[in-house]
Parts: C-alpha cells; sequence; structure tokens
C-alpha cells in the first residue's frame, strides 16, 4: 500500500509504452458517444484538415490518470484528486506512445503530491503534458 | 488588445443536463477502451475488500459526461472553430454504478494569450458533476481554444 512517508521527490511513473489502434481510439470514442470523424475514421479526419484520426483528448486524459492509479495500485491507500492535462500535438492511433511521470512536489500538511505526467511519441515529442496531484491516507 | 466579451456571460448557468445512468456495462466499456485491468474497477469480488467496498469507474470517467445537444449552443465563439485544449479535472468522489449524474456548466473565464503561433482566445466552462444524492463527484474545467 502506497504510503505518503515512502514517496520521494523524482520517483518516476513508467515509463510505460502503448500501441493504441485505430480500434481502441474508436471504442473509446463509442464509449464516450463520440461522433466526430476526426476520432473514428480517417477520411473524415482529413478532410478537417488532419493528417488522420487522432485520439479524443479525454482519451489521453484516461491514459494519463490510469498511469497514477496504476502507481498507486489496487490496495488503495492514495487516491487521485486532480489531473491537469494540456493537449500541444494531435495524438495519431497505430503509434507507440510512452507515458511518463515523474513526482515533483510533495506537501506533508496535506499529504499530497504533485507528479508531472506526459505522453510522447516516437520521436520523444511531447504530445499531451499534464500534473496529477495524489492524496495519500496515512 | 483585449478580447471583447459580454461580462454577463461569466458564471451564467446554461445548461443542466438530465441525470446520466451509470450502468456497470458503461464502466466496462470505459475500462476495455483505455486498457484498464486494475481490480478496484474490473472485479466484484476484489472491489468489496477495497477501499470503495465495491465497484468503482475510475477517476478519469467523470469526464465522459457530455453537456447536452444546446451546449455548443452557448459557447462563445472568438473567430475559427476551436478545439479542446486541454482539462482540469477535479476528482471529489467515487462515481459507482447505479448512479445518475447530472451536469451542470457555465462559462468560467475568457482570456487571451499571444503565444508563438499567434494570439488565441481561450474559454474555460466549468461543468460540476452531481450524483442523485445532490453530491459533488466531480469539477471539469473544459479549456477550449479560439483563434481569432
Amino acid at each position: 500500500m502506497k504510503r505518503f512517508a515512502d514517496i520521494n521527490i523524482g520517483d518516476t511513473l513508467g515509463p510505460s509504452e502503448q500501441f493504441v489502434s485505430k480500434d481502441n481510439c474508436r471504442a473509446f470514442a463509442r464509449a464516450g458517444g463520440i461522433e466526430a470523424p476526426r476520432f473514428t475514421d480517417d477520411e473524415g479526419a482529413r478532410k478537417e484538415g488532419l493528417p488522420g484520426m487522432i485520439l479524443p483528448g479525454n482519451m489521453s486524459l484516461g491514459l494519463l490518470s490510469k498511469l497514477v492509479t496504476d502507481w498507486i495500485g489496487a490496495e488503495g491507500g492514495a487516491r487521485l484528486i486532480r489531473m491537469s492535462t494540456t493537449y500541444r500535438v494531435p495524438v495519431q492511433p497505430d503509434h507507440k506512445l510512452t507515458l511518463h511521470g515523474f513526482v515533483t512536489h510533495s506537501t506533508p500538511a496535506e499529504r499530497t503530491a504533485e507528479i508531472d505526467v506526459w505522453i510522447e511519441n516516437e520521436d520523444a515529442e511531447r504530445l499531451v503534458t499534464g500534473t496529477a496531484t495524489v492524496q495519500f491516507d496515512s | 488588445m483585449a478580447v471583447e466579451y459580454d461580462p454577463a456571460l461569466i458564471n451564467k448557468v446554461f445548461e443542466v443536463t438530465d441525470p446520466v445512468s451509470v450502468t456497470r456495462e458503461k464502466i466496462d466499456k470505459f475500462c476495455a477502451a483505455i486498457g484498464e485491468s486494475n481490480p478496484l474497477y474490473t472485479d466484484d469480488e476484489a472491489a468489496k475488500d477495497g477501499p470503495y467496498g465495491g465497484i468503482v469507474a475510475p477517476p478519469s470517467f467523470a469526464v465522459m459526461f457530455r453537456n447536452g445537444r444546446h451546449f455548443f449552443e452557448n459557447v462563445p465563439r472568438f473567430g475559427r472553430r476551436g478545439f479542446d485544449a486541454g482539462k482540469d479535472v477535479e476528482f471529489v468522489a467515487p462515481i459507482r454504478p447505479g448512479d445518475a449524474i447530472t451536469l451542470s456548466s457555465h462559462v468560467k473565464e475568457i482570456y487571451e494569450k499571444t503565444g508563438r503561433t499567434g494570439t488565441m482566445v481561450f474559454v474555460v466552462i466549468r461543468s460540476t458533476l452531481k450524483n442523485q444524492n445532490n453530491e459533488v463527484v466531480a469539477h471539469i474545467d473544459h479549456r477550449f481554444m479560439n483563434r481569432p
């Protein structure tokens, strides 16, 4: 179980390599009732001036949140209380993505830790960046 | 030049959605789409002994609740079509199967920023999600970016 006392600035989350297929992307869009073509077919995305299908921003947020909740683990002891994301560059499916996290700050009075999180493509370009806050029970 | 808009827009609640039911099936589909296998969100037996006493949705499930059809008619536009620039989500309480979630949205902030690629206008919409007990489960700030 994760405890606040065990957390150190500089602790890393991941890197977690992911391959998000176009079908994964469509499944996420369906799960959210999203119908915009840019999330479901290449041709529709190109009509909107994109190079092809892209991941919904909410899917990137979901993947980064999962990076953090995987780090917390299934035993509890802590919970994700905040996640902020910035969508810098469209994320394309059918590419290898790597998710990273890095503990940057901790606040003993609140038993919280702040974690920088980001998604990189194969060229180590940061496509989505964010900050997560985790609160610990003890 | 500062961006011009009607100040009465700020804090004006322009939509409260009808309650949307949270089913186990919806949570399962969400988990499958992001490759989630944490037993707290996927395994009834394991989750029963976990911190929430049963299955809950992964925190980011909160962003799956959408505004109604007329939402975007109320969001002010500045120039060309805007796009989703990011989100700030505060997860207040877990969302469980059986919950009925309503979403209330207002314009929180409008501001202009000049970056490498020119001037951008950001419209921040705050959505508050409540369950059937009128408990807040999440606050979501959506940042929409427009290019004038």
